[in-house]
């Protein structure tokens, strides 16, 4: 369970990113957060695995408040949370199968890591990984001859490896065609039910939120505007979000074309 | 029409700046050559050293150049371009290994502002010696042999790529530094399996190129005795008496011609390979 | 090769890992280009390196010889002539020498002239001039002219002559062609075109180089005076077997000069970014 109590983020240069936001998400939820670029999205997300740090507030993942912890504590609480990014931030030019095996680097002392000396059956973890991903014959190619949406599953792969309790993506899909981008998202849902595994991932295309997330988050401003069900939303409400209505790059559309 | 006219002599007198420096490289020129004396007599004896020269190029003694018959193998040119090889090999490999180290300590993305600054004075002090002076300053220590010649090119080849390496970390895609840190990786973890492998291939390459360059400094380092190794003895003789020993220097510049054009396309092919 | 079989029974082969082959080949390789390094390993006394030190940056005081720091700083000030005989030569040979490089580079460079047997041939006598180390270059420049700054001067344009070429013709290759075809399609020629589209684009890299050069030439004359060129490598030459302190003046003197050079070169790059 994440919770997030009246946290605050002001950046050095004056920007009041977060403006006192409440939140608490339960075990096993789908949810996806929406907004205007700047409104907060990466910030909130950033905070849960404080890879940004609060100005003030607090934030608790299970009973740990991740806010006050750092150092070695930081790293262990960090195994279990993974994090999707836009840019897929894999290493290029080494094999898939290594670029998922590091993420277990965290269980282990640092002389076996830098060693390459991972335990057997980590390794055939990180193998059904992937296959659970579809790219099991992928693995020992260089992961920069893969597809974006290759990539992104390799990225998937690597987050499943930390047996993670909670998943954060930001704007997973956005660098992907709209073909690769269901594909994507159907794995986040798979994920989602296979494993119970939470998912919160900010999303650009708010039709693709309301249609994979169980629960939406609307943030504008540095505060949080809308907290509910997908079927919640309406189109004032939109509007009250995003402060207009959505222009035509924010719907994905019809894929059917 | 005014305005034109007005805008067009606000134009920057970019041709100022031109004739200034044209002015400024003649002049260094002029000064250049002021301190040497353009001998006309000896202009004139060109023609004869080149003819001396083409006439040495045929009188080239095999038996000298690969070391049988009269002579040992030791002595022969063959040995010297081996020895010099092994040299150019051995510094680089040793100051590329030892370079990555400083590397680490001169890159602000692993060890932050303050400490890189102090590594980068660090490497730029090394860089500053030109090989010779470092070998010099070895020699009463180490002695006069290859050793030598391999550790200053060591050292230098620490300063050279010390800092390349460091400007290919800095330069480097974070996005999985981010990955790695979101992970739980501490600092080592994250050069393990963030910068190294991304950072091997640039670094393999720089250093080939290194290797290229060390070659031909340590055919040089040579000159400073006949027991420095590589071709040493072939250019202290050559250079007493220039004028009498064009098969000397015949032989040097094919063996010479023909190691680095060998080196050269290697190191090219497996830095095209690399990339 | 490693065979891995996962949880719902599929098995996969992990390739042989392609470094182990590499790092094999560089250990055989080191092993044997160490046997060609010979050394006395009983001579060696590494204790020698700090006396050395010591003699080079102080002034010499023997049963023989009495000098005291006014002499060391007397000769300091005194190398200001070889000094500037050594940045005499290398101003006229990297200055001389670019200058030639540069219609060779563009003869060279695929993107201007796009014959490829106009470009071979320039990029053949190029890499072949480049191979020659400086060192031989000066030997047999003395040969044909004798011993002095000529020859000096001769090494360095020809020396400066190799790496401008080289460096340059890999720039201009690199640089946007798109101004390039606009003004051949004016009607330009291609050296009209090449001044109007191509040298403002080049022109700050060809600075650093020239600046990289030069600082290279004052490198290669602290060799070069082992054979018999004037300048500061002349009197480290001559004073490296009795007179350690004047050696360690001379290397001050380089260090500053050469110090100095990196400075400015780094601050051009700077600008260039």
């Amino acid at each position: 369970m994440i919770k997030f109590i009246d946290v605050k983020k002001t950046y050095p240069n004056g920007v009041e990113a977060l403006k006192g936001v409440n939140l608490e998400i339960k075990d096993g939820e789908f949810v996806a957060i929406i907004g205007l670029s700047g409104a907060g999205k990466s910030t909130l997300l950033r905070i849960i695995n404080k890879m940004i740090d609060v100005t003030s507030g607090q934030i608790y993942i299970d009973d740990i408040n991740v806010s006050s912890i750092k150092g070695k504590e930081l790293r262990m609480l960090r195994r279990s949370v993974g994090m999707i990014f836009q840019s897929f931030n894999l290493v290029k030019k080494m094999s898939v199968f290594n670029n998922v095996l590091s993420g277990r680097v965290a269980y282990h002392s640092t002389f076996k890591t830098i060693l390459g000396l991972f335990p057997k059956q980590e390794k055939i973890l990180a193998l059904d990984s992937l296959d659970a991903m579809g790219i099991l014959d992928k693995a020992f190619i260089r992961a920069d001859q893969l597809s974006g949406g290759q990539q992104q599953r390799v990225a998937l792969a690597r987050a499943l490896t930390q047996e993670p309790k909670v998943i954060l993506a930001d704007e997973p899909v956005a660098s992907l065609d709209p073909i690769t981008t269901i594909q994507v998202m159907d794995d986040f849902a798979k994920i989602n039910k296979n494993f119970g595994i939470t998912i919160v991932a900010n999303m650009h295309h708010v039709d693709l939120a309301l249609k994979y997330a169980t629960r939406i988050i609307g943030v504008k401003d540095g505060l949080v505007v809308f907290d509910g069900k997908s079927n919640e939303i309406n189109d004032q409400i939109l509007v009250d979000i995003y402060g207009r209505t959505l222009k035509h790059d924010e719907l994905l559309g019809d894929t059917n074309e | 029409m005014k305005n034109s006219e007005k805008t067009l002599s606000k134009k920057p007198k970019k041709w100022i700046v031109n004739l200034v420096f044209g002015i400024a490289l003649i002049l260094a020129l002029f000064f250049s050559f002021q301190g040497s004396t353009i001998n006309l007599l000896r202009w004139s004896t060109f023609g004869y050293a080149i003819k001396a020269m083409l006439k040495g190029f045929t009188e080239i003694n095999l038996e000298f150049l690969f070391g049988y018959g009269s002579r040992q193998f030791v002595e022969g040119i063959v040995y010297m371009a081996i020895q010099t090889l092994a040299i150019a090999f051995i510094g680089t490999f040793i100051g590329a290994i030892l370079a990555l180290s400083f590397s680490f300590l001169a890159s602000e993305r692993i060890v932050g502002k303050r400490i890189s600054k102090i590594g980068i004075t660090l490497i730029t002090i090394i860089r500053v010696f030109p090989e010779v002076i470092l070998a010099l300053m070895l020699v009463k220590a180490v002695g006069l042999n290859p050793l030598t010649c391999v550790i200053a090119i060591g050292i230098h080849s620490i300063g050279m790529l010390g800092k390349m390496f460091s400007e290919s970390i800095d330069n480097m895609d974070i996005g999985p530094i981010e990955a790695l840190n979101a992970v739980g990786a501490n600092t080592w973890q994250k050069i393990r399996f963030g910068i190294i492998p991304q950072v091997i291939p640039e670094l393999t390459s720089t250093a080939l190129y290194r290797f290229d360059i060390n070659i031909r400094s340590a055919s040089v380092l040579g000159v400073l005795g006949t027991s420095a190794g590589g071709f040493g003895a072939l250019l202290l003789l050559a250079s007493a008496d220039p004028n009498n020993q064009w098969d000397t220097i015949a032989s040097l510049l094919i063996v010479i011609v023909v190691l680095v054009l060998i080196v050269d396309n290697i190191s090219a092919y497996l830095r095209k390979k690399l990339v | 090769m490693n065979k891995f079989q996962i949880s719902n029974g599929k098995t996969i082969n992990k390739p042989f890992n392609k470094i182990w082959v590499v790092l094999a080949i560089l250990v055989v390789l080191t092993i044997i280009f160490w046997q060609f390094i010979t050394y006395d390993s009983s001579m060696i006394d590494l204790s020698q390196l700090f006396v050395i030190v010591k003699q080079m940056f102080t002034p010499k005081n023997t049963n023989l010889t009495h000098r005291t720091w006014a002499d060391y700083f007397a000769f300091m000030l005194e190398l200001r002539y070889p000094l500037w005989i050594t940045i005499q030569m290398s101003i006229g040979g990297t200055i001389i020498g670019s200058l030639f490089a540069v219609p060779f580079a563009i003869f060279a460079a695929r993107n201007i002239f796009k014959n490829k047997y106009i470009n071979a041939p320039f990029r053949f006598v190029m890499n072949l001039i480049r191979t020659i180390p400086i060192i031989l270059l000066a030997i047999i420049a003395m040969a044909m002219v004798g011993a002095g700054v000529l020859p000096g001067i001769i090494a360095f344009t020809i020396f400066s002559f190799g790496i401008m070429s080289k460096m340059l013709y890999e720039v201009i290759e690199t640089v946007d062609m798109n101004p390039f075809e606009a003004l051949e399609s004016t009607g330009a020629n291609k050296l009209q075109a090449f001044s109007y589209s191509i040298v403002p684009q080049i022109f700050l890299p060809f600075v650093s180089y020239l600046l990289y050069i030069f600082e290279l030439n004052i490198r290669a004359s602290a060799v070069l005076g082992f054979v018999g060129i004037n300048g500061i490598g002349e009197v480290i030459s001559v004073n490296r077997l009795y007179n350690y302190d004047r050696v360690g003046a001379a290397v001050i003197v380089l260090f500053i000069l050469i110090f100095a050079l990196q400075l400015i070169n780094s601050r051009i790059r700077g600008k260039l970014q």
